[in-house]
């Protein structure tokens, strides 16, 4: 390398792996960072028809799937009606993983942009899931099943597309709906107004769905919201050998 | 989405019904806002299909219809998650027991409701209303809680409030 290519080579490289860096964030609609509250949860939340996300499509489950669905739905309405909690993972305090964790109550979520990675953050049950930007995803048959599995993305003009497999069976799906370990999970994530964020979340699994299924979540930006700590340390909720949740009472421990 | 006032009350119960169960922990107040904006809530809901009110357990539990109240001394306070629990021993018995425990929202929530964690500390005369266990056992969900200096405060509040937001804090609960 000469004196004249490191003088002015090594600058350029450096300017433009910056200008790299920081291109997600400066450009128009790509700014997403900061801390997002599923929308219609919290108080002045005034959402404007015109940016409300649009109905989910049906679920159209195969047929050994549409059982174990329906048997679910079944379960968790005859607990509620005899007045008991529906004993579900997150009474243990399990986490949610993908993709019920991106909507959790009232709970804000925190997505943090650097370079190479966009990171969400929950607040209910602290739940991380790391999206890696610009790579190839790994077949789904390399990543060990888990709750979050591997996610890469890349931005589609302002439209952040996220691709996630690797969630096993066990994670609770959308609304209890049962899927398999070949889950992908196409993710659609825009901001439609200044402050209010779509996540299109399309659902594809060839062995559990005779075809996809899509759904929106929408969050409204929460400015300068400092993230609770949520660690879940004094579970007092129990499933007992009839399963059915109880709470101690009295100093039981 | 504005509802006038005047026609809170007109609304059937059976849009009040599943709000209140998985109220968000909200104090009255706030849910006087919720049920305000019910209709538009409950769209929501149905467009969605996903935004679920349930974060560790539902409240089906606990018997909202009969309130019951407690007055007595807190003898411990648990600032943790998922809930935040709180002690008491009965100057008279309710239901049979002279103690009883008192689940609250998570930390988080209650903040939203201008809670602090030591709100509430080992010792003080509190009155309590609460919906106990449909089991019958003395444990209950609190819905306000009147503290030894009269300040009344439900269970949580909305998301996006309190401290840190800039949008204004909740209103505490009417006594």
């Amino acid at each position: 390398m000469t004196r004249m290519t490191r003088t002015v080579g090594i600058p350029l490289l450096v300017i433009a792996c910056l200008t790299a860096s920081a291109h997600a964030q400066s450009t128009p609609g790509r700014n997403i960072s900061g801390a997002w509250v599923p929308m219609g949860a919290g108080r002045g939340a005034k959402i404007d028809p015109k940016i409300a996300p649009p109905a989910a499509t049906p679920i159209v489950l195969k047929p050994a799937y549409a059982k174990m669905f329906e048997a679910r739905r079944t379960a968790d309405a005859e607990a509620t009606k005899r007045g008991d909690a529906p004993a579900t993972p997150a009474v243990l305090c399990l986490p949610y993983g993908m993709p019920r964790m991106m909507t959790v109550a009232s709970y804000p979520i925190e997505i943090l942009q650097t370079p190479g990675q966009i990171t969400i953050v929950t607040e209910a049950f602290s739940e991380v899931r790391r999206v890696h930007l610009d790579q190839p995803q790994l077949p789904i048959d390399e990543v060990p099943p888990g709750f979050y599995g591997h996610s890469v993305g890349r931005w589609d003009g302002d439209t952040l597309v996220i691709d996630t497999v690797g969630i096993k069976e066990s994670v609770p799906g959308y609304n209890l709906m049962p899927h398999s370990d070949q889950m992908r999970i196409t993710e659609r994530i825009r901001l439609v107004a200044p402050d209010v964020l779509h996540d299109q979340i399309t659902i594809d699994d060839p062995v559990a769905l005779e075809k996809p299924f899509t759904y929106t979540l929408a969050f409204r930006r929460l400015p300068n919201y400092k993230m609770v700590e949520f660690v879940c340390e004094n579970n007092r909720e129990y499933i007992d050998e009839q399963g059915r949740v109880r709470m101690k009472v009295g100093g039981q421990k | 989405m504005i509802i006038g006032i005047g026609r809170r009350k007109k609304r059937s119960n059976t849009l009040r019904e599943p709000l209140k169960r998985y109220s968000l922990l909200a104090p009255e107040g706030s849910m006087r806002f919720i049920l305000g904006r019910s209709m538009f809530v409950l769209l929501a809901a149905v467009v969605t299909g996903a935004v679920s009110v349930r974060a560790h357990h539902s409240f089906s539990m606990f018997d909202t219809t009969t309130p019951v109240t407690l007055a007595g001394v807190v003898s411990s306070v648990e600032w943790t998650n998922p809930h935040v629990y709180i002690e008491l021993d009965l100057s008279e018995p309710v239901k049979g027991a002279r103690h009883w425990s008192i689940e609250l929202g998570s930390p988080s929530i209650l903040q939203r409701g201008g809670w602090k964690f030591n709100s509430v500390r080992k010792g003080d005369k509190v009155t309590a209303i609460v919906s106990p266990l449909k089991n019958g056992e003395p444990g209950s969900l609190l819905t306000r809680i009147t503290l030894p200096d009269g300040r009344v405060l439900g269970n949580g509040g909305p998301a996006g409030v309190g401290p840190g937001t800039t949008e204004p804090p909740a209103r505490p609960s009417a006594k």
